[in-house]
């Protein structure tokens, strides 16, 4: 073996040392032995690990990180860290009971990719009306909607998108899910899609649905919806707007 | 709860608030009234023209989906 060794440079007694000299010197072997390999395994508690320093033979103590968090790299790209992930799916922002002759979902933050509104239970206080929904709260002919999947050369002439139609005003087991895409973009017009399940006016026990699609002329991020029914007022139901990453 | 409230939510604090209507407002209300009870017309009337020729037919609805595939 290599005096001093090879890879840690561990220096050991030699054969032309004199016997009294063995302890001392075993002494400078061992606590340099238990310096590096202290060195080398920085852990201190239950579910540290370690990894390579910049220095040689020195590794870096990283902690255990807390519930949830993930092994990542840290911003510079040079060191390994604990991070919680960045929230992917949906984030409720809101939940809303309807009441009243509109519902505007104001301040929406502008963090999210897509917006994403489930109406429960719409139930409007005049038979068979529908549901619509403005955007910024614009109430001029910027609109249009669809059933088909092909719509060429439409006008944008509607005040609104429709989204429940002819609902029944006395059982409401209706169930709408509305996507709006990319909604803080300022330079598309901007567009949704629904599916929607209701009852249907004449006969309840039945139900009607459709796929829609809603279009808005407008190019500035949307920032707030307003919800209303076609005519009067709203007896109940329940909105929730999701934030989607 | 009257014909001319609005709900407004700001969705970042949370905080409701559930006033009149505005004169404008009202008059927006009237407008929307007066357009969804004309589709509501135009639906019926769509409704309605479209069982007078299933009728015509001698055709129940279901009969009519079958055929119109």
């Amino acid at each position: 073996m290599a005096n001093p060794t090879t890879n840690y440079s561990f220096a050991m007694p030699t054969n032309t040392d004199l016997v009294k000299d063995l302890p001392a010197d075993f002494e400078v072997f061992g606590q340099a032995v238990d310096t590096t390999i202290k060195a080398l395994n920085p852990e201190t508690t239950l579910g540290d690990i370690s990894y390579r320093s910049s220095t040689a033979n020195t590794n870096t103590r990283l902690a255990l990180g807390t519930a949830g968090q993930v092994l990542t790299v840290n911003s510079g790209a040079t060191a390994p860290e604990w991070a919680t992930p960045s929230s992917g799916g949906m984030t409720l922002i809101s939940t809303t009971t309807m009441s009243g002759g509109s519902i505007t979902l104001s301040s929406i933050p502008s963090t999210y990719v897509h917006l994403q509104l489930v109406i429960t239970n719409y139930l409007p206080a005049t038979d068979g009306t529908n549901l619509v929904m403005r955007f910024n709260s614009d109430s001029n002919a910027r609109y249009k909607d669809g059933t088909s999947t092909t719509n060429n050369s439409q006008a944008f002439n509607a005040t609104s998108i429709d989204l429940f139609a002819y609902q029944d005003s006395a059982a409401s087991n209706g169930l709408m899910i509305t996507d709006i895409y990319d909604y803080t973009n300022t330079t598309t017009w901007k567009f949704c899609s629904t599916q929607v399940i209701w009852n249907n006016n004449t006969t309840p026990a039945n139900s009607d649905m459709y796929r829609i699609f809603g279009m808005y002329n407008q190019t500035g991020a949307i920032s707030s919806i307003t919800l209303l029914p076609s005519t009067g007022n709203f007896s109940s139901g329940s909105v929730k707007l999701y934030g989607v990453k | 709860m009257n014909e001319y409230f609005v709900k407004i939510v700001n969705v970042e604090t949370g905080e409701e608030i559930e006033r009149p209507m505005t004169d404008e407002e009202i008059s927006q209300r009237e407008k929307d009234d007066i357009e969804g009870l004309a589709k509501k017309n135009n639906y019926k009337k769509q409704i309605a023209a479209r069982q007078a020729i299933l009728d015509r037919l001698g055709l129940t609805e279901d009969e009519a989906k079958i055929l119109l595939g």
